[in-house]
């Protein structure tokens, strides 16, 4: 994104909504579970945001299966995130939103970006998130008989019980010097 | 002489149901998963009158590989060769996005060769993957002769891409702060270090020379043929604003009339030191969108002859520690791929692997208009609009 | 001679003529589109791509014979036997010379017509009896397509009919030669290509070839046949090919006539005319095969209904007129 050009555009939406951080060239909003809605609404009508990219969720949680946990301590819930952009000058901008991780409950946006159906189907069984008033909320990629929900962290791979996470690290050797036994073992 | 017919008794019985007369309403027909036209494992579920169909429900998820989650437990040069093989047809240009949302995050500045080697390529690969299209679509309505046309020039830019990187489809050519070098080189932060090959930049003025007529050549063959213009023109018309509802990018979004193309606002990688159009359709019917990617493959090619001319010289990676951790912090790089917009959320808390990893592809959402667009077409029709939305499997199972 | 050793002979012969004329017109479909593509294959490998039919030929007869649980069996097996047994039956009336013919009917022409139109029924059950909703779409597409081609095809010929006053088909070219000029410059010129456009549909090859739409309906009628029932349908269609062609050429190009040479050998020469007169209309299919894609439904329907049938009156209205007026 092209700092000085969009810099203005930001600042006015960063100085419309109560909490928002710009690091790394990527604008977050942060709203409240009932302004989600409302929030998508005003930036495709208002700011001309009328582009839907994408809608994902995150498994924050401070005891993870597979992978790394986070480094400092986080309250365990979801993360929704929904990113929108514009057409003519290529600002997005990123809403999220944080819910519960017993019972999890959002409002669908499919009133207001019809392309959010997918991608609400798609957290709904990745996550089990549960997105109120989706005409059609069921399984997208995973099979029919699929037990249980992949993107949680709580979720255990089979092959990480067998090799635990994170293994030797491979370091790809120089071809000068001699192959070392380490890029060996990590296969 | 009069014979009753008991329709329950019927001794032959296939899957429609049938009466004295043929019945055809509401039949429900299975296009794929295997099929020669749906471009991978893609199954349609399509309720059927006659040849008018009423309904279709694509079924997803024969090729889902679980990216999201393998990038969980994968370290960041582990995830550029897993990343290469999302859009299979145009490897070179998924890994750029991941390398760009690694490197803003650990506020690594790129050597201004690399950022010219990684431009030239990712133009190759667009290249590439229109021709694809290019050769597969005019098949799909019927024409079988454009296909080998194509392959035959879409081999001259592979053999460019593998001559410098080793690998035709999936390069895996990018490492985090820069390229790689040549094998045996040294090490990649030395000025003046051998990267590409010997003869390189005459064989890619040749190719590229070759290809821009090779698009003059497609225009009058298959643009000219009455045929073809009869099976695409006013088929498939995507008005922009659903367009835009649904998340639909790309060559698909410029065809239907609107001028956005991220190359324009990307900035780690210099599209602003060159000249180049970006051109747009009319009617968003199938005939613009099969132009708007014809007329790419010219403007890529004038790229890259652009850039063969002006690449500077220097290092090819900037100092990166040996084992790569980056630091904590989010966010969001996105791209312009051949198939439309790509993009990456990299939610990383310090870690040999990112926390949480979200792929945006094109093809997923480009897909996601194929209801609300294929209400009440024939079945010939079906075909020409999904091959005139040039998805790959890879791209939306992810 | 006697009738039935006439016979044999006969038989004999169009059963040996037909199908090497298929493979003949095989070849040039192979290498003409191997040439057009630029694919080295069928130009160098194997006696320089000639044992290719003789290849397919054998592949096909060395295969398994399936036939689907829920096919209606008896129907599916006889839906090859009517479209073989059709393109036979037009070898019946072509001329290969004033005598080498297999019977002079005097309603030469619409013999023609009535037979060929016996392979709609040949490829409508071939599409029901599959039990496979794919070949019954590519059956009713069929049926539409082949039923609305019959009348341009019928009226292109009625104007070459009432220019020569006979209907069979040695009458035609003996009328051509004392004419001096093939019906083709003498005023059917449009009627010639009407004739071309229907034919090429009633055979189904592209850009007509909706109901085998490859890309779509992965074969449409023919999907569930394999070995030697698919060599069947494959053969009958390159003599389809060949017996449409011979007969355009005699109707509208001169059969076996060439201006300039003597009478005597007429028996000689006049198979050599034909053959390479229907050899050059097969090939102008076969170019326009690989160069066009195919059209749909409604577009099919629109040209035959909407476009061709008028201009064929319209050729009949005008061919009549200048008959009585010249």
């Amino acid at each position: 994104m092209n700092q000085s050009e969009s810099n203005s555009i930001l600042e006015n939406l960063a100085s419309i909504f109560a909490k928002t951080s710009n690091d790394y060239d990527t604008l977050k909003i942060y709203v409240e579970n009932d302004e989600w809605v409302q929030t998508a609404t005003k930036l495709k009508e208002e700011h001309g945001f009328v582009f839907f990219s994408w809608l994902s969720a995150v498994d924050w949680e401070n005891e993870v299966s597979v992978g790394d946990p986070p480094k400092e301590h986080v309250d365990p819930s979801f993360e929704i995130l929904c990113c929108l952009s514009d057409v003519s000058d290529g600002n997005f901008a990123i809403l999220s939103t944080k819910i519960e991780k017993t019972n999890p409950t959002i409002t669908s946006l499919i009133e207001v970006f019809p392309g959010s159906n997918w991608h609400e189907r798609e957290a709904y069984e990745m996550f089990g998130i549960s997105f109120v008033g989706h005409p059609n909320l069921t399984k997208l990629y995973l099979p029919d008989g699929f037990e249980g929900n992949p993107l949680l962290k709580s979720y255990e791979l089979l092959t990480r019980e067998v090799k635990p996470w994170p293994g030797e690290v491979d370091v790809e050797p120089m071809p000068e010097s001699d192959i070392s036994s380490e890029s060996e073992k990590e296969k | 002489m009069t014979t009753t017919i008991d329709p329950e008794n019927l001794p032959f019985v296939s899957e429609t149901s049938v009466s004295v007369e043929i019945e055809t309403e509401g039949m429900i027909l299975n296009i794929g998963p295997q099929h020669p036209s749906t471009h991978g494992v893609l199954r349609l579920v399509a309720k059927v009158d006659g040849e008018k169909i009423s309904n279709v429900e694509p079924v997803l998820g024969y090729m889902h590989r679980g990216y999201e989650k393998l990038a969980e437990v994968r370290t960041y040069p582990q995830i550029t060769t897993l990343v290469n093989r999302i859009d299979w047809v145009s490897g070179f240009c998924n890994e750029i996005p991941f390398i760009a949302a690694t490197e803003k995050l650990m506020e690594v500045e790129v050597p201004e060769r690399a950022k010219y080697i990684r431009l030239m390529l990712t133009e190759m690969a667009r290249i590439a993957s229109h021709f694809v299209f290019n050769g597969a679509y005019p098949l799909e309505i019927g024409a079988l002769t454009p296909l080998f046309y194509a392959m035959e020039d879409r081999e001259r830019v592979l053999d460019l891409i593998e001559s410098v990187t080793g690998g035709r489809f999936h390069p895996n050519f990018n490492r985090i702060g820069g390229v790689k070098p040549a094998a045996g080189a040294g090490p990649a932060t030395k000025k003046d270090i051998q990267d590409l090959p010997a003869g390189f930049y005459k064989e890619t003025r040749d190719a590229m020379e070759t290809i821009l007529l090779a698009c003059d050549k497609f225009e009058d063959l298959v643009g000219g043929n009455e045929v073809f213009v009869a099976r695409t023109k006013g088929v498939g018309v995507l008005p922009p604003e659903v367009a835009t509802a649904y998340g639909v990018s790309g060559p698909i979004l410029r065809a239907s009339g609107i001028k956005f193309d991220l190359r324009t606002t990307t900035d780690y990688l210099p599209y602003k030191d060159f000249d180049y159009d970006i051109p747009i359709g009319e009617n968003g019917d199938c005939f613009d969108r099969w132009f708007v990617r014809l007329q790419e493959i010219r403007e890529s090619a004038k790229i890259v002859l652009q850039a063969i001319d002006s690449i500077p010289s220097g290092p090819l990676q900037a100092k990166v520690p040996k084992i790569i951790k980056v630091p904590a912090g989010e966010c969001y790089v996105r791209a312009e791929n051949p198939k439309g917009e790509m993009g990456y959320h990299l939610i990383s808390e310090g870690g040999l692997g990112p926390y949480r990893l979200k792929i945006r592809t094109a093809s997923f959402s480009n897909i996601s208009v194929l209801p609300w667009i294929l209400e009440g077409v024939l079945i010939p029709d079906l075909l020409a609009i999904m091959g005139s939305f040039d998805f790959v499997l890879g791209d939306v199972d992810r | 001679m006697s009738f039935g050793l006439e016979l044999i002979i006969k038989i004999a012969t169009v059963a040996a003529i037909a199908p090497a004329m298929a493979l003949a017109l095989t070849i040039i479909e192979i290498k003409g589109s191997a040439y057009m593509q630029r694919r080295p294959g069928p130009l160098h490998v194997g006696l320089r791509g000639f044992i290719f039919p003789i290849a397919e030929v054998i592949k096909f007869i060395q295969k398994e014979d399936i036939i689907p649980t829920k096919a209606d069996k008896s129907v599916f097996k006889m839906a090859p036997a009517y479209i073989f047994i059709s393109v036979f039956g037009l070898f019946v009336v072509i001329p290969a010379s004033p005598t080498l013919i297999v019977r002079d009917l005097e309603l030469g022409v619409f013999y023609f017509l009535a037979i060929s139109s016996l392979s709609t029924i040949g490829v409508l059950t071939a599409g029901w009896s599959s039990a496979n909703k794919y070949s019954m779409m590519g059956g009713l597409r069929a049926a539409g397509q082949l039923i609305a081609y019959e009348l341009p095809l019928i009226l292109a010929v009625i104007g070459v009919v009432i220019q020569a006053e006979t209907m069979s088909l040695v009458g035609i070219v003996e009328a051509q030669k004392e004419l001096g000029l093939p019906f083709i410059i003498a005023g059917q010129g449009v009627a010639f290509l009407i004739f071309m456009v229907a034919a090429t549909a009633e055979m189904m090859r592209v850009p007509f070839d909706m109901p085998i739409g490859e890309s779509e309906l992965v074969s449409g009628f023919l999907t569930e046949y394999s070995g030697i029932r698919f060599l069947l349908f494959y053969i009958s269609e390159y003599i389809n090919l060949f017996v449409m062609c011979a007969i355009a050429s005699t109707l509208f190009l001169g059969g076996y006539h060439i201006p300039f040479l003597p009478e005597e050998w007429v028996n000689f020469y006049g198979p050599v005319v034909l053959i390479s007169k229907t050899f050059a209309l097969a090939s102008v299919l076969i170019l326009i095969r690989w160069s066009f894609p195919r059209f749909r439904e409604d577009q099919l329907q629109n040209i035959a209904w909407k476009i061709l049938i008028p201009v064929s009156l319209v050729n009949i209205l005008v061919t009549a007129v200048m008959k009585v007026v010249l």
